[in-house]
C-alpha cells in the first residue's frame, strides 16, 4: 500500500536514468491553484490528498500524453492577491507567483485556477474584486515573461465551479460566499476577454462535492482534467 | 498617469447572451477576419486561424469562444494528426444565422433563405405575368414573410438581413418604394445591390470563386453579363456590360420560348436541340474569350467563372470552349442572384 499518494507519480518515460537529453518539443504547463489543484479530498483533513493520477493535473497529463510536462502548484487556502491575516501571508498567490514562474521557466502555458479562498468572510470581497485579483496575476505573468525565449507564455484563467449552499463547518468562514461564487465565472470571463487570455469555466464540466461543498471529488477532478486537456490542445501548438 | 493595468476590465467581445443576434450589431475587425477565414477555408484549427490571421493564440481563443457562445462558430471533434497533438477544428455554424435574398429576373423573381454557408434552406419562385426586368411582383413581401414565419422562433431571431438584387436601370417606382417599406417593417436591415454583382458576390463567398483573388465573372441568364474581380473586389464598368448572346438568343434560335426555364432543360437535351445548342455555346464562348482578351490588355486575368442556372454539363461544355482561359463552373446553382443578394447581409455584418 502506498501511504504517500502524492508520490505515486510515475517517472515520465522521457526521463530515463542516465538520459539527459530533453525533448525540445516538450511542452511545460504550470498549474497554479489552491486546494482544488493540490487535490484535497472533500470533507477530510488538510493532508488527505487524491493521488497524482486522480488529481486534475495528473488526469490532464495522462490525456495529453508524453509530450507534455505538467507541474502542479496547488496550495490550500491560496488567494489571488490577498494576505490572509489568519492563515498567513504565504497564502497570497501574488507573493509566490513570480518565484514560482521563474523556478519552472520556460513555461509554455500557465493555468490560473483560484478565487474560492478570496470569497472568505474575512476578505469581504465581491466577485468582481476577485476577478481583479486574477487580472493582477495575469499582468504579473506578462511582465515577467517566463515563456520560451523570454516571451509571454500562454495564460489560461479557469473559473472554479460555484460553491454549494451547505458548507458544513466551513459555513461561517465562507459566510456569503456561495452566492458570490456563482458570479465568478462571468467576472473571470470578462477579465480574460479584456486581457486577451484563454478562459475555461469549470462549472461547465464539474461541480463541488457535497461532503464539504467547495472541494472537487474524484469524478470532478477526472472531468476537469479531461476537459482542460482538450482546451490545452485546442490552443494549437506548432510542432517545433 | 494612471496605471491602466488595473483599470476596470473592458470586455468588448462579451455579448449579452440572453439577446438574439441583434445584440451583436457591430463586430470588430478581428472577429470579421476570423469569420471570413472560416468561410473561405472551411474548418480549421485555432492554430491555423492564428497563422492565417496573424492574431495571437490568446486572441483567437477569446474570439472563438465568444463567437461560439453567440452561435456563429462551432467546434468539431478532435482529430489525431500524424505528428503532434490532436487538433480541434472550428468552423462556421451553418445554422447559427440565416439571410433572405430576393432577385428580380426577366421571367421570374426568386426568393431564397440561406444559411451561414450559403445553402438554400427554403425558396420560392414568383413568375412574372409579363416578361421583363422591371417588375415588382406584388407577392414578394407575402412570400418573404411566409418563409420567415415557417422558421422556428429561435431561428427567426437570427436573420442577418434581407438582400434585394435588382437589374441595371431598375426604375424607381411607387411599387419598389412600397416593397422596401414593407420589408423594413420586418425589423430587418435591407441591402440593395445590382443583381449580377450580387451573383458574383455569392460565388466569391460560397462557391467556386472562394479561393480566387482575380477572375472574370460571367452570368449567363436571359442575357450574358460580366464583372471583373480584382483582389476579391467586384468591379464593374459604367458602360453596358450586358450582351445579347444569352438564353433569349438561344430561345430565338430554337424557336422556343422556354429555354430560360429550368424545367425545359430537364428534357430538352436531345438530337433535335443539339446542333443549335452547340452553336450557341460556341458563340457564347467566343464572347467570353473576346471580353477576357480586352480585360487582359490592362490586367492579367486567366480564370473565368461562369454562373448560370443552366444544367451543369452545358456550362462545362461552355467552359471547354475557352481555349487558354481556365473556365470554372459556378457552384451556386440554385437562384445564384438571390443567393448573392442574401450574402450581402452576411458580408455587411460579419465579414471583411
Amino acid at each position: 500500500m502506498n501511504i504517500y499518494p502524492g508520490l505515486a507519480r510515475p517517472c515520465p518515460s522521457w526521463q530515463k536514468k542516465g538520459e539527459r537529453v530533453k525533448d525540445p518539443a516538450m511542452r511545460t504547463v504550470l498549474c497554479f491553484g489552491d486546494s482544488n489543484t493540490y487535490g484535497q479530498i472533500p470533507g477530510r483533513g488538510p493532508l488527505d490528498r487524491f493521488g497524482w493520477d486522480q488529481r486534475w493535473p495528473g488526469v490532464m497529463q495522462a490525456e495529453l500524453g508524453p509530450g507534455w510536462h505538467i507541474i502542479e502548484e496547488g496550495l490550500s487556502g491560496r488567494t489571488t492577491v490577498r494576505d490572509d491575516p489568519i492563515e498567513g501571508e504565504h497564502k497570497n498567490g501574488r507573493r509566490y507567483l513570480k518565484p514560482c514562474l521563474q523556478s519552472h521557466a520556460p513555461v509554455d502555458l500557465v493555468i490560473l485556477m483560484l478565487g474560492t479562498n478570496d470569497l472568505k468572510r474575512r476578505f469581504s470581497q465581491p466577485a468582481s474584486e476577485v476577478a481583479m485579483g486574477i487580472g493582477c496575476l495575469v499582468h504579473d505573468t506578462k511582465e515577467l515573461m517566463p515563456g520560451r525565449g523570454g516571451h509571454v507564455p500562454e495564460i489560461m484563467i479557469v473559473a472554479p465551479p460555484p460553491m454549494l449552499e451547505d458548507l458544513r463547518e466551513w459555513a461561517s468562514i465562507f459566510d456569503g460566499a456561495p452566492e458570490k461564487s456563482h458570479r465568478l465565472g462571468l467576472e473571470f470571463e470578462v477579465m480574460a476577454d479584456s486581457l486577451e487570455v484563454h478562459f475555461f469555466d469549470a462549472a461547465t464540466v464539474c461541480a463541488c462535492d457535497p461532503a464539504d461543498g467547495f472541494h472537487l471529488g474524484a469524478s470532478a477532478h477526472a472531468a476537469l482534467g479531461q476537459a482542460l486537456a482538450r482546451e490545452v490542445q485546442a490552443i494549437g501548438w506548432p510542432a517545433d | 498617469m494612471p496605471d491602466m493595468r488595473f483599470a476596470p476590465p473592458n470586455p468588448i467581445r462579451i455579448a449579452d447572451r440572453s439577446a438574439g443576434l441583434n445584440a451583436v450589431s457591430v463586430r470588430g475587425h478581428n472577429e470579421r477576419l476570423v469569420l471570413s477565414l472560416l468561410l473561405r477555408h472551411g474548418g480549421m484549427s485555432r492554430m491555423a486561424l492564428g497563422e492565417k490571421s496573424g492574431l495571437s493564440a490568446q486572441t483567437v481563443s477569446v474570439i472563438v469562444r465568444s463567437m461560439e457562445k453567440e452561435g456563429l462558430i462551432a467546434s468539431g471533434e478532435a482529430q489525431k494528426g500524424r505528428v503532434g497533438p490532436p487538433t480541434i477544428p472550428v468552423s462556421l455554424n451553418a445554422d447559427g444565422v440565416s439571410a433572405v435574398g430576393i432577385s428580380v429576373g426577366f421571367r421570374k423573381t426568386d426568393v431564397v433563405l440561406i444559411d451561414f454557408l450559403g445553402h438554400v434552406t427554403a425558396s420560392a419562385e414568383l413568375a412574372h405575368e409579363t416578361l421583363g426586368y422591371h417588375h415588382v411582383h406584388p407577392q414578394i413581401f407575402a412570400t418573404v414573410s411566409g418563409l420567415i414565419r415557417a422558421l422556428p422562433k429561435r431561428k427567426q431571431d437570427r436573420i442577418a438581413g434581407i438582400g434585394l438584387a435588382l437589374p441595371d436601370g431598375f426604375e424607381d417606382s411607387p411599387e419598389l418604394a412600397q416593397l422596401q417599406g414593407q420589408l423594413e417593417t420586418l425589423g430587418l436591415e435591407v441591402f440593395v445591390q445590382n443583381d449580377v454583382t450580387s451573383a458574383a458576390a455569392g460565388e466569391s463567398m460560397f462557391g467556386a470563386a472562394r479561393p480566387l483573388e482575380n477572375y472574370l465573372f460571367f452570368y449567363v441568364g436571359a442575357h450574358v453579363h460580366s464583372r471583373l474581380i480584382l483582389n476579391h473586389h467586384i468591379l464593374r464598368s459604367g458602360v453596358n456590360a450586358s450582351y445579347d448572346v444569352g438564353l433569349l438568343e438561344l430561345e430565338r434560335r430554337l424557336g422556343s420560348n422556354a429555354a430560360t426555364s429550368a424545367e425545359f432543360w430537364k428534357t430538352a437535351l436531345g438530337p433535335a436541340t443539339d446542333a443549335p445548342v452547340q452553336a450557341w455555346i460556341e458563340d457564347c464562348g467566343a464572347l467570353i474569350q473576346d471580353k477576357a482578351a480586352q480585360a487582359n490588355q490592362f490586367v492579367q486575368v486567366d480564370t473565368v467563372v461562369v454562373s448560370s442556372y443552366l444544367p451543369r454539363p452545358l456550362i462545362e461544355g461552355l467552359c471547354d470552349t475557352l481555349g487558354a482561359l481556365k473556365g470554372v463552373v459556378g457552384e451556386v446553382a440554385q437562384a445564384p442572384k438571390a443567393v448573392g443578394a442574401a450574402s450581402l447581409a452576411f458580408s455587411s455584418r460579419f465579414l471583411i
